[in-house]
């Protein structure tokens, strides 16, 4: 039995996982990436084909001469740096196509896909919109966005007056539409007597253990939005924009609340699963972030609609039924550990059957959460930008992130045994995430060659 | 929103072995805020199993009760409504509307509850509204064998307040409400 060798490329240095903080060394890292696979492929079977670079670094310096017009550094994330002070000129470029793709009357979305994959840089702003694009909430036509947008916000609202209201205002509201109002009565006769009694609608009390009451129904959501609110309030603590005893904070806080709760009662079969908040967050963030104050003030509508669009491909991870299903989050667990053994097959036998690190142990939290536990705040949400761009789909491209996340730390796995290679892989080293996330655009290449 | 249930009259065990099934199957822990009961519980078991529904649990001492601690009469403040509590032997005539605003006034408060003659009433006059649950078990009072069991819900929303009014009759539960508003500014007492 032949054992498959491991590609050169892949025993290379460059795949170890040193942090480099700084630009520089990640150009000049891509820069020399670039010579080093080439002398390598040569001597290789023709198995590993040339990557073509989506933007091979030599280009870019073509594409375009002359910076845009200084961007005001005075980024919105003030939080969370992204240890990157001055943008290079591939981010200055990069932003001034999302710039010019967006200012475009019908915006291509094949277009914003691609560039956007890159990554979007913080200091336009832009991210917001562009999200909005890829999750299919704006249409490409910019001029039906207005009409869109109000239409969706105040489906929002009218969600939000039907589900969030207290079962006692509700039979309020009945009273003075029906037009009996007691207080009329009560105005007239000053006098003393019997008050008088009046019919309730069927089973409305609430005592009422009727399914259909909107009191029992009150009495069994609170369970739920016990639960939302405990997972809401442990949201990001190391954030200001999520926790503490600002005004801010809890006005946040009580925005993710409402849209998880509606979120639960618009949907009874999947209710609310904790991760949910996790991957609310980045969504509302980055809204409620946006420059244009119109669309921060609605960020709560917005994120609503787009939480859903994005759980949507991810439903049946969080749906305990489907566990075992061929939709279900084992499934997927499965899909990532075939996709190691597809590259690299050395690491994955170290990994599942010499230390016999179940998969399930470090990968579970890694695709629901969709990375969000794994890297800071800023780093996870530039994964998000690839993950929403890739044309392949958002769970394609987590799969092959989270096999890159394995193979760039090989060296440290193939080293270990069960209890560091699971403490690596539950506290993931910080990484390059650019760097990263070439490594798992490679993936696919290879894949299909 | 919050939910006071006032009940009372139950004379368990002398008079009726326990509450009723169907309003014991209604009566389940974690809805219910408060709980206010006119007396004549009698025993201490029964005080222990409101106590289970509702921890804020509020007594007055009824002719019969084997607890001699409870006070004769209590006021307390739900939301913007105050209330009173009182068994009622004590007003004569027994259920008199003009005795008991008497009381209410003593009192000062807007909602006065009452027992003892084991019918509810629900009056209203210019100090506020009086309010006899009834017996929830159904036992006899002093004055008649024809007692239908029968508690009260109140939801006490602002200055709202829904009266529930649960009655057993012929077997089956029957819930009417009431609807009363507590006029804001107007203070009708003769200060």
């Amino acid at each position: 039995m032949v054992k498959k060798r491991v590609p050169e490329w892949l025993n290379s240095s460059l795949w170890s996982s040193t942090p480099s903080p700084s630009v520089d060394d990640d150009r000049v890292q891509r820069y020399t990436s670039k010579p080093t696979t080439t002398t390598t492929s040569t001597s290789e079977p023709p198995s590993v084909v040339e990557p073509p670079l989506p933007v091979p670094p030599p280009s870019a310096s073509v594409r375009e001469e002359p910076p845009p017009e200084p961007q005001s550094t005075d980024s919105l994330s003030d939080h969370d740096d992204k240890g990157t002070a001055t943008p290079s000129p591939e981010d200055f470029s990069r932003q001034s196509q999302l710039l010019a793709e967006l200012s475009k009357k019908v915006v291509n979305v094949r277009e914003l896909r691609k560039i956007a994959w890159q990554g979007i840089s913080d200091s336009a702003g832009i991210r917001s919109t562009v999200w909005k694009l890829l999750l299919a909430y704006l249409p490409p036509d910019r001029a039906l966005w207005p009409s869109e947008l109000a239409k969706k916000r105040s489906q929002y609202k009218h969600f939000k007056d039907e589900l969030l209201m207290n079962p006692s205002v509700g039979s309020h509201r009945k009273l003075e539409d029906n037009g009996t109002s007691c207080d009329s009565d009560e105005s007239k006769c000053q006098s003393k007597g019997l008050l008088s009694r009046s019919q309730i609608a069927h089973g409305e009390h609430p005592l009422s253990l009727g399914k259909s009451s909107i009191w029992n129904q009150f009495f069994q959501d609170t369970e739920i939005i016990e639960q939302i609110d405990r997972d809401v309030k442990r949201t990001h603590p190391d954030m200001h924009f999520f926790s503490g005893d600002s005004q801010f904070a809890k006005s946040n806080q009580d925005a993710l609340k409402n849209i998880l709760v509606v979120f639960a009662k618009l949907n009874p079969g999947i209710r609310y699963v904790q991760g949910m908040n996790e991957l609310l967050a980045p969504l509302y963030y980055v809204f409620k972030n946006d420059p244009n104050e119109e669309y921060a003030a609605a960020a709560e509508a917005d994120t609503f609609f787009c939480f859903v669009e994005l759980l949507s491909g991810f439903r049946d991870h969080f749906c305990q039924q489907l566990d075992n299903s061929v939709v279900g989050i084992r499934s997927t667990i499965t899909r990532l550990s075939q996709l190691l053994k597809e590259h690299d097959e050395e690491l994955w036998r170290h990994l599942e059957i010499t230390t016999k690190v179940n998969p399930q142990f470090y990968a579970f939290r890694w695709i629901t959460l969709l990375l969000t536990q794994e890297f800071n705040f800023a780093d996870s949400l530039h994964i998000w930008d690839t993950l929403l761009s890739d044309p392949e789909g958002p769970q394609e491209t987590l799969l092959r992130v989270c096999c890159a996340m394995l193979i760039l730390v090989r060296r440290r796995l193939l080293a270990g045994d069960f209890t560091s290679n699971l403490k690596l892989l539950q506290n993931y080293p910080p990484t390059n995430i650019s760097h990263l996330l070439y490594v798992a655009n490679k993936l696919r290449i290879q894949s299909s060659g | 929103m919050v939910l006071v249930l006032a009940l009372g009259d139950l004379h368990i065990p002398h008079r009726a072995p326990d509450l009723p099934a169907k309003f014991k199957s209604m009566l389940v822990p974690g809805k219910i805020q408060h709980i206010i009961c006119t007396g004549n519980l009698c025993i201490k078991e029964v005080h222990d199993y409101l106590k289970t529904l509702c921890p804020d649990l509020h007594i007055a001492r009824g002719e019969y009760d084997e607890e001699t601690r409870y006070p004769e009469t209590k006021t307390l403040t739900i939301g913007q409504f105050k209330l009173g509590l009182c068994h009622g032997h004590q007003v004569i005539p027994w259920g008199d509307l003009d005795s008991l605003a008497m009381l209410q006034r003593q009192l000062d408060v807007d909602i006065l509850v009452t027992g003892h003659t084991h019918q509810f009433t629900a009056y209203k006059h210019e100090g506020g509204v009086v309010i006899n649950p009834g017996s929830a078990s159904g036992a006899y009072s002093s004055i008649t064998y024809d007692v239908n069991p029968s508690f009260v819900l109140m939801d006490i929303d602002g200055l709202r307040v829904v009266v529930y009014v649960y009655e057993l009759i012929d077997g089956e539960v029957k819930v009417d409400k009431i609807d009363f508003k507590k006029t804001t500014a107007a203070t009708h007492s003769a200060h």
